[in-house]
């Protein structure tokens, strides 16, 4: 599972920068947690050959050096082509895979790769709510989501699949590895506001003066 | 003739002027129908707050959210004749009973008081949802519907036969965070939108907003598979449940099956028998889980036997280490059958006047007891009853037996073609039902079928050809004289 979290957080960090990046710099994000981690076990009574036996709630995290996975970072006020990149969810193992996923206004991908029933259902206010049946044989659904938020993602089949869809209004945001660490590239030159955003710890702010060609540095440190 | 045609004009412009009234409502005037009728559940803000909600359950609506579960919109927005139609004829299942009896105006105004509590919602026209073309009912579409219905799974909620006891059914939570039940596919008559076909195809097409149930309509492999699907879910089970008033119990002769699923009870008519929560005594039952039973009946020389169905979506024995109450059914008749209208209080007697109670438990079997209120039941000792049950997909069928004659004064006389006072209480252990937190009816009559001889099968003809023959001779008679 965490390697493909893992995987799908190297893949939105592979992702292109906006296009009109000249002059950007990178901000490495690093997020860290003083608590213990968070996964409600829950046993599985249905699906097992598809869900396991028990199912596991990832509601907080930690990595090595008390980095917090999951955190989505972002440079909200930054202006930037959208990025072409399609984001993607996939219901696998019935989980939400990545358990976070960030993207601008526009289509998501649903993949089914389970080979039995989801039901997408999400919890918005800006955007309107969704609940709709994925069988075994919808393996793709695109969903459209217009207006900037942060969305839950919940399968009523499978009441412990939990995930979440911040929509974002930047291009400039990526979401936090296993270690905590999140590195968003190519960010107008000038101060610039950085917030992360946590399911459960909630969100932080920080000024950071990016510099063309150079990588800063900021760490934001979540509490209980 | 000129006066005809003015009171014709006359008549259709009231009628238009009606029609207009339930399109487009006037809120203000919707205002004071809601304050009387609606805000007791409702609350003034429309919040779902009113001073009785908290004894509703399902909860009233919270009309601020403009989340509304029955809509013929494919926007989340109903449409005022979704609202309308809710109004009037109410939401089956639940404390909100039908309004028709409110003049058709009051109605449409308060469609139009309803959606100022959410104006937001409201901005947007909603948009038709449109449905493919109908398919009428036929055993191919039903084939292609149970398919469909087994490859979408709807059995993860409603389970296999449709009885609500899918696997997913314990961790359902509608948008409010509280507990909901899956809808019992065998009962249209509870569905709240309706139990007609197209209104099932709706519903399927559009889900139902703010509970689990997704909208299906872009998740069937053809379109046409709404029209199967629905025509399959209406085969499930009857449109309406045609409550029986008298029950009867059928004479045999020799041996009655033990065994439930026997061809002898699969013969007879069910008589279903509607049961409704206990709300007299705390604690009380305001969402129970066992709304109907169906009873077959039989008896012989020397035993009377009760042959009762009904849907439980889990099967649960009792379990001291969980407090975890066991599902149980009883057949409540008076101790003493007294000649007259008199009967013991239908909640299980008073200290006057005792009940016998005919009582089957998961784990347990047959007992009898005596009772005088749900709080002193006492077992009597010696007990013939037997019972055997089987479960199966969301359903009990029991064959709960005894002897015909009583042992002792405790216990009453089963007497043929005598009106015999009988009630009957349920429980659902699964979900907590126990004790005075039950299911019951009020006083039914129960008779026992006296057996019918061959004689009428024979007496008829011979009377028949008796008077023929008589009618013969009066014709030969008169011929020959003439």
């Amino acid at each position: 599972m965490a390697a493909a979290l893992l995987a799908s957080v190297a893949l939105v960090v592979q992702r292109p920068g906006p296009v009109n990046a000249q002059g950007g710099g990178t901000v490495e994000v690093t997020v860290t947690y003083n608590g213990a981690p968070v996964i409600e076990k829950l046993k599985v009574n249905k699906d097992t050959e598809k869900c396991g036996t028990e199912a596991a709630i990832e509601k907080v995290v930690v990595g090595g050096n008390k980095g917090l996975a999951n955190v989505v970072a972002s440079v909200p006020t930054a202006k930037g082509a959208p990025r072409m990149v399609k984001a993607t969810v996939d219901q696998h193992g019935c989980k939400f895979v990545p358990h976070v996923t960030a993207m601008m206004p526009g289509e998501l991908e649903l993949k089914n790769s389970d080979d039995i029933l989801h039901n997408i259902h999400t919890y918005s206010t800006a955007n309107s709510s969704i609940n709709k049946a994925q069988p075994k044989f919808k393996k793709v659904m695109m969903e459209k989501f217009e207006k900037p938020e942060i969305i839950k993602l919940t399968c009523d089949v499978h009441s412990w699949m939990l995930g979440w869809l911040a929509v974002l209004p930047t291009p400039f945001f990526a979401v936090t590895d296993a270690g905590g660490a999140a590195k968003i590239e190519n960010v107008p030159a000038g101060k610039q506001t950085v917030e992360v955003w946590h399911e459960t710890l909630g969100k932080q702010t920080k000024e950071v003066d990016v510099k063309a060609g150079q990588t800063v540095k900021v760490s934001f440190e979540m509490k209980k | 003739m000129r006066a005809l045609g003015a009171v014709i004009v006359a008549v259709s412009i009231v009628a238009s002027v009606g029609r207009a009234g339930a399109q487009a409502g006037d809120a203000q005037a919707g205002k004071a129908a809601y304050e009387k009728k609606c805000a007791l559940c409702h609350g003034d803000k429309g919040d779902g707050k009113g001073p009785a909600a908290d004894l509703v359950d399902p909860r009233p609506r919270d009309f601020t959210t403009g989340i509304y579960k029955i809509r013929t919109a494919a926007s989340k927005t109903p449409t005022d004749r979704d609202l309308f139609d809710v109004i009037t004829r109410g939401m089956p299942g639940t404390f909100m009973p039908p309004w028709d009896v409110l003049p058709e105006r009051d109605r449409g105004n308060l469609v139009a008081y309803l959606k100022t509590f959410a104006p937001d919602k409201f901005k947007e026209a909603p948009k038709k949802q449109e449905l493919p073309k109908e398919v009428a009912a036929s055993p191919e579409s039903i084939k292609r519907g149970k398919e469909m219905y087994e490859a979408i799974e709807c059995n993860k909620c409603h389970g296999a036969e449709g009885r609500a006891d899918g696997p997913s059914r314990a961790e359902l939570k509608d948008e409010w965070g509280f507990p909901i039940r899956p809808a019992n596919l065998t009962k249209r008559w509870n569905f709240r939108g309706g139990g007609g076909r197209a209104e099932i195809a709706m519903r399927l097409a559009t889900g139902v907003l703010g509970t689990p149930m997704p909208s299906f309509v872009d998740s069937v492999e053809k379109p046409d598979d709404i029209w199967h699907l629905a025509n399959y879910i209406a085969s499930l089970g009857p449109e309406a449940p045609n409550y029986a008033t008298l029950l009867s119990a059928q004479a045999v002769k020799g041996n009655i099956p033990d065994d439930p699923d026997a061809e002898f009870w699969k013969r007879q008519v069910p008589q279903n028998i509607p049961l409704a929560g206990q709300v007299t005594i705390d604690p009380r039952n305001f969402n129970p889980s066992i709304d109907m039973v169906a009873l077959r009946a039989a008896w012989s020389d020397t035993e009377v036997a009760f042959h009762v169905t009904w849907d439980d979506p889990t099967q649960s024995a009792a379990d001291a280490a969980k407090k975890a109450p066991p599902d149980a059914v009883s057949l409540q008749f008076p101790q003493k059958i007294a000649e007259g209208a008199e009967r013991p209080y239908f909640l299980m007697g008073n200290e006057a006047d005792a009940v016998y109670l005919l009582r089957w438990e998961n784990g347990k079997g047959a007992t009898e007891a005596t009772a005088n209120g749900p709080t002193k039941i006492a077992p009597l000792a010696g007990s013939e009853a037997t019972g055997k049950a089987v479960y199966a997909n969301g359903q009990y069928r029991l064959v709960l037996k005894r002897p015909l004659a009583s042992k002792g004064p405790d216990r009453p006389r089963f007497q043929p073609a005598v009106f015999l006072p009988v009630a009957f209480q349920a429980w659902d252990g699964g979900a907590g039902e126990t004790g005075t937190k039950m299911s019951l009816t009020s006083w039914y009559y129960l008779r026992l079928e006296e057996p019918q001889s061959n004689r009428r099968f024979v007496v008829p003809p011979v009377v028949a050809v008796l008077t023929l023959a008589a009618m013969l001779l009066v014709v030969r008679v008169a011929n020959r004289r003439a």
